[in-house]
């Protein structure tokens, strides 16, 4: 089934696009995940990927990163082929992308600061102490959580340890973030500072974001375009807005 | 549940420590090489468990001889006790004992950590952050437990033939330079040399089978302590094995 | 980072620690075995150096100087062996101290022990080849003594047997309790001496009434002048005198006869032989040897493998190889018995 389109983006199409995935098929056994899946991320979006608990979100953007192999399709990231990459190119895309994991990811055995330096000296191996001090610190701010630098993870709350790991994976500046359900396992509020965050943060930077999520708050508030994975396929594509109107059972029961 | 139980199951895992042992040769040889990590592994690996496999070590010594003592007084060769003891403890007990306190204590550790962090996908984040996790965690943890384990075994060695001074002088008499001529008099090269080379043996198949166990582990918490036990209980086994062809080895080779 | 700078010095000192203990390790064992001193090399050669091995000990006097480097086969009767020795023992060693293969304790290592002469010598020179000398070698010992284990079972096994048949024959322990035997060989001797004293003294008579006669003298005179009777007259003296001489070496002979016999009764041994010698003189022995040379038939043959056994190790084979000429042997044995008592 073609990518149904009911809504083309109110937003205007900005000049290039940053990801651009093609016929994309993932299968785990003879569980077809993703069959045929197409999908850009515009510069400047915010593009939130929606779709049920095992629809393949977390499979489509471990993809992207890298993290899995597809096993057919092209996923190009500036322009070059993710799974044609090997290791070390695939660390130039790494530090332009970030990712934010669903369970967060904080290394346990790491305090705050070792946290947030360890990307930084993984990938950009000539920086020296006062400069990563400062990047830790301006990471901290963003997220509000200064105070929080010497801390170990665990004596974190949920929360707190989300702003971390976003904080982690702003430290480099990336030109796209992935988040991988930014607010699952978060009590409402929480979950609604978030999405603030990411919105500004996206705004501040003038990053590139992909958002999957099943969270109608996060998706009403995040999203500039919504892309609906159902089935492993694009079932559909268009603004909250456009998709909240639509009379297709499959998205209502999505959306509700 | 922590062995493997079917004949498919056990081979399924020796085929998967084998390749992970070549992926471990591969992967350590190439640059770039995690020095600072691998310190840090070293100290905590054997730094750290110096202090149990030290107390492990003076209680086995005195044991034994404690219990060697009324046999060799029963073949009024009481005073040949100091010259057995050393032999034992250097050839056999210092090695297999010291292996197995670190089997339990690292083994578990390595075991438990590394799984944790595949359960919460702290691997994953390391590999986005411009990490190989393989580099990072494995190399090192078993670059460090091979090289750690021999000289604990040294120190473990040391203590227990120190115990062993304790345990002959509860009963008699023996002044520290005789007993310390009798136990140097009746070791040789053969006596050392095969112990220390098994020790680096028993070192690389904890390091790398808790490695196994931690970096293929099962999803959810679960999944964790299973790695913790079968990294220990795997690890305890071959270290009997290696044992056992070690004094093959010696014997072809004509070392005793 | 501070904290991470004392971390790296504990284990720096944990890493040398180990090190040194390994290194101690090494060292000592290294000391003992001379490898790290100066020494020197001596040498010497044995037959057979009974599982001494390159790293066994080798001690001057019982002091532990150093250690054997290697063992070269020279040819297959002659082994050498190089000892990495003290080098300050270069000063104490003559050359002709003794070399010999001892073991640590019976069960012990070998070792090798050098031993001083005692006499004035040079010192040592380096790789100089020692005097060998064969020490006590308990492999040798034992298999001696398993030899002479088996060998002492055999005879007490035989012994044993005989001991039996002696004292199960009623017929020899007659002729041992036997008391007149003696005092009647006694009694012969004493017969035969006055025989040969009354035939002596006869002669002489005779002797001087030939001389008489020859003289003239006397009524028979004219009767025995004749020159034939004469002739015959002296004949028989010559004979008479032949007699008497005869019956002196009986006499002689029955002397040392009767000392035998009474020296072997009272010591209790040797009396069958005894018995045998003089036979002839007493019928009740006569009779008696007849009943234990028929009685006692394999009594012989266990003397003679008994006596065989001492002498020659390979009787038994031997027996049973040459069973028949052995059997026509104890005929002859049997036919040849009285012969000793004939003589």
């Amino acid at each position: 089934m073609e990518a149904q389109t009911i809504v083309q983006p109110e937003k205007k199409k900005s000049n290039q696009d940053v990801i651009i995935i093609k016929h994309l098929n993932k299968s785990f056994g003879s569980n077809k995940v993703l069959v045929d899946f197409n999908i850009n991320l515009e510069k400047d979006e915010n593009l939130v990927v929606m779709g049920k608990s095992g629809s393949g979100k977390s499979v489509l953007i471990k993809c992207i990163i890298g993290l899995l192999e597809p096993d057919s399709g092209t996923i190009e990231i500036f322009g070059r082929n993710i799974p044609d990459l090997d290791r070390n190119e695939l660390d130039e895309i790494r530090a332009k992308v970030g990712f934010l994991f669903q369970g967060n990811a904080l290394y346990d055995s790491m305090t705050v600061r070792q946290n947030l330096e360890f990307p930084l000296r993984r990938h950009w191996m000539n920086v020296n102490q006062p400069e990563v001090n400062k990047l830790v610190q301006e990471a901290l701010d963003d997220v509000g959580l200064k105070h929080t630098i010497n801390m170990m993870p665990a004596e974190l709350s949920g929360g707190m340890r989300k702003r971390i790991a976003l904080a982690r994976t702003l430290i480099l500046k990336p030109e796209i973030i992935l988040y991988d359900e930014p607010t699952t396992g978060l009590d409402p509020g929480t979950a609604k500072e978030i999405i603030e965050l990411i919105v500004a943060i996206q705004k501040k930077y003038r990053s590139s974001s992909l958002i999957i999520s099943h969270d109608m708050n996060c998706v009403r508030l995040a999203a500039d375009r919504v892309v609906m994975l159902i089935d492993g396929r694009c079932y559909a594509e268009g603004t909250y807005d456009s998709l909240k109107k639509s009379g297709d059972p499959k998205i209502k029961d999505l959306i509700e | 549940m922590a062995l493997p139980v079917k004949t498919t199951d056990f081979l399924q895992e020796t085929g998967g420590i084998s390749v992970f042992t070549g992926r471990f040769f591969k992967e350590a040889f190439k640059p770039r090489y995690e020095i600072s990590e691998f310190l840090r592994q070293c100290f905590v690996i054997g730094y750290r468990s110096l202090p149990l496999i030290g107390l492990t070590g003076f209680i086995m010594g005195l044991v034994l001889t404690m219990q060697l003592r009324p046999s060799l007084i029963e073949y009024g060769v009481e005073s040949q006790l100091p010259a057995m003891v050393g032999i034992a403890i250097v050839r056999e007990i210092g090695p297999v004992i010291t292996a197995l306190i670190f089997a339990g204590k690292i083994g578990s550790s390595i075991g438990a950590e590394l799984g944790s962090m595949k359960v919460t996908e702290q691997i994953d984040a390391m590999e986005v952050s411009g990490t190989n996790p393989f580099k990072y965690l494995v190399v090192t943890r078993v670059a460090a437990s091979t090289l750690m384990l021999p000289i604990l075994v040294m120190i473990s060695d040391a203590i227990s033939l120190f115990g062993s001074y304790i345990g002959v002088n509860i009963n008699g008499i023996t002044s520290f330079p005789l007993f310390y001529t009798q136990v140097f008099n009746n070791l040789g090269f053969s006596d050392v040399l095969p112990a220390f080379v098994k020790s680096f043996f028993f070192g690389f198949a904890v390091g790398i089978i808790s490695c196994y166990k931690g970096f293929y582990s099962n999803k959810g918490t679960e999944g964790v302590g299973q790695s913790a036990n079968s990294s220990v209980v795997i690890s305890s086994i071959t270290i009997f094995v290696i044992d056992l062809i070690a004094v093959q080895i010696t014997n072809v080779l004509n070392l005793n | 980072m501070a904290k991470k700078t004392v971390n790296t010095i504990k284990l720096g000192a944990f890493v040398l620690s180990g090190l040194f203990f390994l290194i101690v390790l090494l060292y000592m064992i290294g000391k003992n075995s001379n490898l790290f001193g100066p020494s020197f090399i001596l040498k010497a050669q044995f037959e057979d150096v009974q599982g001494l091995v390159p790293g066994n000990n080798v001690r001057f006097s019982g002091i532990q100087i150093g250690t054997v480097k290697r063992i070269k086969i020279l040819k297959d009767t002659l082994l050498e062996v190089e000892m990495r020795v003290d080098k300050k023992m270069e000063k104490i060693i003559r050359n002709n101290a003794f070399a010999s293969i001892g073991s640590d304790g019976l069960m012990g290592n070998k070792v090798i022990n050098i031993s001083p002469s005692g006499q004035p010598a040079p010192l040592v020179a380096k790789g100089e080849v020692l005097n060998a000398r064969n020490g006590v070698n308990t492999d040798d010992m034992l298999q001696t003594l398993s030899k002479t284990n088996d060998d002492m079972a055999v005879i007490a096994a035989q012994l044993k047997s005989t001991v039996q048949r002696i004292n199960n024959s009623t017929a020899l322990w007659e002729i041992l309790n036997e008391e007149t035997l003696p005092r009647n060989l006694k009694r012969s001797a004493v017969n035969m001496q006055l025989a040969t004293a009354r035939a002596a003294a006869m002669a002489d008579d005779l002797q001087a009434i030939v001389s008489n006669v020859k003289n003239g003298k006397g009524s028979a005179g004219a009767i025995l002048t004749d020159s034939s009777l004469a002739m015959n007259l002296n004949e028989a003296i010559a004979k008479i005198k032949g007699v008497g001489e005869t019956a002196d070496e009986l006499a002689a002979s029955l002397h040392a006869v009767i000392k035998d016999v009474q020296q072997d009764v009272y010591n209790g041994n040797g009396t069958v032989n005894a018995l045998l010698k003089d036979s002839t003189m007493v019928t009740k022995i006569n009779s008696s040897l007849d009943n234990i040379q028929k009685g006692t038939h394999s009594f012989n043959q266990n003397m003679e493998a008994l006596k065989h056994n001492f002498l020659f190790r390979g009787y038994f084979r031997r027996l049973e190889r040459q069973k028949q000429r052995e059997a026509k042997k104890t005929m002859a044995f049997q036919e040849q018995r009285p012969a000793p008592a004939d003589k």
